[in-house]
């Protein structure tokens, strides 16, 4: 199957099938709608392109994926920052989990009946996540893990979560797991977020026990387990989340009151920017190449871009975000995360700085 | 032209750009390089490859009357009125040498240059013929790849020096503040040419030149705070890419008007084009 085919023949389905949300924007509720898409394109095969037949795909390039956020993302389907979440935990459960445990659940999180969580950032450890201290200890042929970890989206929804924990000193010392939400010991405790809804948690560890067989990758592989989502996030899902933001950007030019054009046309130029950058990353990723650093620059220009929109919304809509119950107001609150999630934009200019420039150590 | 081929015409180009005086003496020796040809066969390789390297090399040439003729169907060799930020009008002078040391005077002998940076044979004229969509879009992108250039050139500067020079005991580049003004230089130098790499139609076109124009101005604001002291003396480089990028900004309409020009555009439209697909 190729893009054209792919494209074409999934916009003739999403004509036939209405996965309009419904009136529930609640958490809740786009966690639902978010399911019931996935379930949906998952059962028509769509969902199922651009990952390996031995976790329930089909087969086909990665960049069907990409197109898929993209035409999901264009009809306004699904929240787009959850929706994404697959590109950074199947890749994952692909190289890292055994095969049967990758098999079983991959098409779980694809096929919409279960949510997944990432349990990486700590209350010590946000940019800093190699010094990251959930202690995991060995027992027999089990793992037992004590500790917490903080702003893990949708943990309340989530039956699996991929785990960081520590198993010794240093890098090295870092082991994964994926690790069932209902075993004893878990205590889920969400936080209400500024813009108004308890999209992340606290996430409590008091002598957890995980078999063995759910470790991913070996003792002390925790490190490349984190990093080796990166190009996956850095490809189709920031081509969603841009697909996601020119359809914002459209229903704000329909809606726009302050006609500023100076406003509308920098805040055009910075989304078209960064969708130009992002399709190089595309055209790269889809020929196989490695993604390394440089997509630290698509990071910065996303998250900019993502900012300077909500920006201009709040100046030429004005009162719609402070006023209104409308959409506008969690999404502009929501965007001010946009540079901190997924590694800050301070962190993404020191990459740059240091392995792009050449600029040697702080 | 495959990517080896492209490679050592660059070099070529390289070599002659930064051997060959500016002005009319390089005019010569890009035509006896190829460049009608190159620009009537091969313009998507030539241009972003010549105007690029004019950029780097903080050299002249007069080869954008070319790519406006040439886009309008017309012979190129000729001197078409340009349009200027603020509804000017300027005329490309061929057959101009730069002042020597250029960059020292800022009215040159024939007081035909433009005044901010001496080197460009800009004269200012009462009126001009408007360009062509066509030509514009053509001049555009060239202009757009000159001035990711010349801020390319800027960074390589501001580099340099940020870990050549010590302060506190230590190279300036370890400070954050100076590696993070150094990284947004770099951030919007490669979305500008990522804008430049899609650009095919006129809006497109537009779109590339204001993102280089803002890109180039972000490198110079940037660079020269590196740089401080020695970067504002005419003794550096530095200084002869801030004043080239800020005319050359203006020149075929200025990040600030085209910017204004594409939300204009947006408004009428009521949707916001989609460039770049998958495919
Ligand atoms: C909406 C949202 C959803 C999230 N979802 C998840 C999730 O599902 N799973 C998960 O594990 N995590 C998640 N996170 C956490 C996120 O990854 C962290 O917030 C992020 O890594 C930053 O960590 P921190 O908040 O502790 O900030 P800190 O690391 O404490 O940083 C504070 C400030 O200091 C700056 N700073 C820190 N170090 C440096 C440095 N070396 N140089 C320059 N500046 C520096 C930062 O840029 C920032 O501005 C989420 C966060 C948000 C906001």
């Amino acid at each position: 199957m190729n893009v054209s085919e792919f494209r074409t023949g999934l916009r003739a389905w999403l004509e036939d099938n209405d996965l309009t949300p419904g009136p529930d924007g609640s958490l809740a509720g786009q966690v639902e709608q978010l399911g019931r898409v996935r379930r949906a394109l998952f059962d028509a095969g769509w969902m199922r392109y651009g990952w390996p037949e031995h976790v329930g795909g089909l087969g086909g390039p990665a960049v069907l994926r990409a197109v898929l956020g993209e035409e999901i993302a264009s009809r306004e389907l699904a929240p787009p920052n959850f929706y994404a979440l697959i590109e950074v935990l199947v890749p994952t459960m692909i190289d890292y989990a055994r095969p049967e445990l990758a098999a079983e659940m991959v098409p779980r999180l694809l096929g919409g009946a279960e949510q997944w969580c990432q349990g990486f950032s700590e209350p010590g450890s946000g940019s800093d996540l190699a010094s990251l201290s959930t202690k995991a200890e060995q027992r027999g042929d089990t793992w037992v893990v004590n500790g917490q970890k903080v702003w893990t989206s949708l943990a309340q929804f989530a039956q699996r979560c991929v785990l960081l924990t520590r198993t010794g000193p240093g890098h090295g010392g870092i082991t994964a797991f994926f690790l069932d939400m209902d075993t004893p010991g878990i205590t889920v405790r969400p936080i209400l977020a500024m813009h108004g809804e308890e999209e992340f948690c606290e996430v409590f560890f008091d002598d957890v026990v995980i078999p063995a067989d759910r470790m991913l990758g070996k003792v002390g592989d925790g490190w490349a387990v984190a990093g080796s989502v990166l190009p996956f996030e850095r490809s189709t899902s920031f081509w969603h989340r841009i697909n996601h933001l020119y359809a914002r950007f459209d229903h704000l030019l329909a809606e726009a009151i302050d006609p500023d054009e100076a406003a509308l046309g920098a805040t055009y130029l910075g989304l078209h920017t960064a969708r130009c950058r992002s399709h190089g990353t595309q055209l790269r990723f889809g020929e196989g190449l490695p993604l390394g650093p440089e997509t630290s620059v698509d990071k910065v220009l996303l998250g900019t871009s993502e900012q300077h929109l909500y920006d201009a919304v709040r100046e030429l809509l004005p009162g719609a975000v402070e006023l209104a119950d409308s959409q506008w107001r969690p999404e502009y609150l929501y965007s001010r995360a946009a540079t901190i999630y997924g590694g800050s934009s301070e962190i993404q200019r020191n990459i740059i700085a240091r392995r792009l420039l050449g600029l040697g150590k702080e | 032209m495959d990517a080896a081929e492209r490679d050592l015409l660059g070099q070529s180009l390289r070599k002659i750009m930064t051997s060959t005086v500016a002005g009319p003496a390089l005019d010569g020796e890009l035509a006896e390089l190829g460049w009608p040809e190159l620009l009537a066969e091969l313009p998507e390789v030539a241009v972003p490859l010549v105007f690029g390297l004019l950029g780097e090399t903080g050299t002249v040439a007069s080869v954008l009357n070319d790519v406006v003729l040439a886009a309008a169907g017309q012979e190129i060799g000729g001197t078409p009125s340009l349009p200027y930020a603020g509804g000017r009008w300027l005329v490309w002078a061929r057959d101009v040498e730069p002042p020597a040391g250029a960059g020292v005077e800022s009215t040159g002998p024939t007081g035909a240059f433009a005044v901010l940076d001496p080197a460009l044979p800009l004269r200012q004229v009462d009126a001009g013929e408007p360009l062509t969509e066509v030509a514009l879009a053509a001049g555009r992108r060239a202009l757009g790849w000159w001035l990711v250039g010349s801020g390319r050139a800027m960074l390589t500067l501001a580099r340099e020096h940020a870990l050549a020079r010590a302060q506190f005991g230590k190279p300036i580049a370890s400070f954050q503040a100076v590696r993070h003004k150094l990284a947004e230089t770099l951030v919007a130098l490669d979305g500008a040419e990522a804008t430049l790499l899609l650009a095919s139609d006129d809006f497109s076109s537009l779109l590339a030149k204001a993102a280089a124009g803002q890109a180039a101005l972000t490198a110079a604001k940037h660079c020269q705070q590196v740089l401080a002291g020695i970067g504002y003396t005419t003794e550096h480089d530095l200084h002869r890419h801030i004043e080239r990028v800020l005319v050359l900004d203006g020149l075929l309409g200025s990040t600030k008007e085209l910017t204004k020009q594409i939300g204009a555009t947006l408004r009428r439209d009521r949707v916001a084009p989609r460039y770049a697909h998958l495919l």
